[in-house]
């Protein structure tokens, strides 16, 4: 369902503002999105005042010097820490991007930090992607043969079928790219989105499998696969420099050319 | 998990806005309002038919400042939808989904649109 404005729990207040106490003269105000569970107040965005002078070059240091120094209670996903598993997307300056990876260096001025856009919030800038895994579930992202069931012999892929799955195997499923397309805010629950269609793809092009026909026919979908609209939101924000759009576009030609 | 009541992150309100994606909404719009626009012609088509009243009474519209303004939007609103429809064609083909040329092809839409409805409306007053 198409609605453009939040609904009345959603809506944003002014929230608390941290003063620095540092004295730097370097300092960036940083606004963070803030929701409590534990209360019935609605969203609120926290300003922080963080010194610069002493700070990592990533906006994941920025929320870990917030977290350590300032808010204990700022609460946020990470894991690796070098935008290899995923956890820390977030939109950062109106782009979903990885936290860990983006330099704070190449936004001037404020820096906005929100959980990815249109989920449901579970605290601070954990949004709940229950949903997409569901949907990823769904395209049975793993290998079927008929092959395999009889032999333990390795299945081999040719170089040339093996690099049909560049750029595409490097997906982490962040979610930066489904939760920055507007398609998939207004049909979430129906369309798989640019993440998972891109796994999808992922697997029907895997020269080993043998289930091609049955999983394009199963994608085949009004909702599912054509809602998208190209309008490239997905491949813009990717912080692994991925093409969902284009992955979607494979599909469709492929279900179109036969 | 039960996470009925809790709040949906903001979504519209905060994301920043790319060429591809805004053309990718005025694409909608003026396709939206091009439909409309054939109908009206239609109804023009159809008015003239019915004799040299209904000539007189476009003719006056057209020469208004507001009919005048008509002609020039349409003019632009067409050519801005068949410059993006091309685009789309291309990508439907898998041509054109990297990040730079789309970027590309979608300041060339841009462009082109404005230069396309300007030859337009000169080759309509026979300038050109």
């Amino acid at each position: 369902m198409v609605q453009f404005s939040l609904p009345q729990n959603s809506k944003i207040l002014k929230g608390k503002y941290y003063k620095d106490k540092s004295g730097s003269n370097n300092l960036k105000k940083v606004n963070v999105y803030r929701w409590d569970p534990s209360n019935k107040e609605n969203p609120r965005i926290d300003t922080f005042e963080v010194n610069m002078k002493e700070c990592g070059p990533k906006v994941l240091d920025i929320l870990f010097k917030i977290k350590n120094e300032i808010d204990p209670s700022l609460t946020f996903r990470r894991s690796c820490a070098h935008g290899v598993c995923g956890s820390c997307a977030m939109n950062v300056d109106g782009v979903n991007t990885l936290s860990c990876t983006k330099s704070h260096s190449d936004i001037k001025g404020n820096l906005n930090i929100y959980p990815l856009p249109h989920l449901k919030v579970v605290k601070d800038l954990v949004g709940d992607l229950t949903t997409l895994y569901k949907q990823y579930e769904s395209v049975e992202p793993w290998l079927k043969t008929k092959v395999g069931e009889k032999t333990t012999k390795e299945i081999k892929q040719s170089q040339e079928d093996r690099a049909k799955l560049d750029g595409y195997y490097e997906c982490i499923l962040c979610a930066c790219c489904s939760t920055a397309c507007p398609s998939y805010w207004w049909n979430g629950d129906k369309y798989l989105g640019p993440a998972v269609l891109l796994q999808a793809y992922r697997w029907i092009n895997d020269s080993r499998d043998e289930d091609k026909k049955e999983r394009l026919k199963k994608v085949a979908d009004e909702l599912k696969l054509y809602r998208c609209h190209t309008i490239m939101n997905c491949t813009n924000s990717c912080p692994k420099g991925l093409n969902p759009a284009k992955a979607i576009a494979s599909i469709k030609k492929m279900l179109a050319t036969g | 998990m039960e996470n009925k009541n809790n709040p949906l992150s903001p979504h519209l309100q905060i994301y920043s806005w790319h060429i591809s994606s805004l053309l990718s909404i005025t694409h909608r719009i003026v396709g939206v309002i091009n439909i409309v626009a054939i109908i009206f012609i239609c109804f023009w088509a159809i008015l003239l038919s019915l004799g040299e009243p209904n000539y007189e009474f476009i003719q006056m519209f057209l020469q208004s400042f507001f009919g005048k303004f008509f002609i020039v939007f349409l003019s632009w609103s067409f050519s801005f939808h068949i410059l993006n429809e091309i685009r789309h064609l291309a990508w439907d083909m898998g041509y054109g989904f990297d990040l730079k040329i789309s970027q590309i092809t979608g300041i060339i839409t841009i462009f082109g649109s404005f230069i396309l409805a300007i030859l337009i409306y000169l080759f309509g007053r026979n300038i050109i």
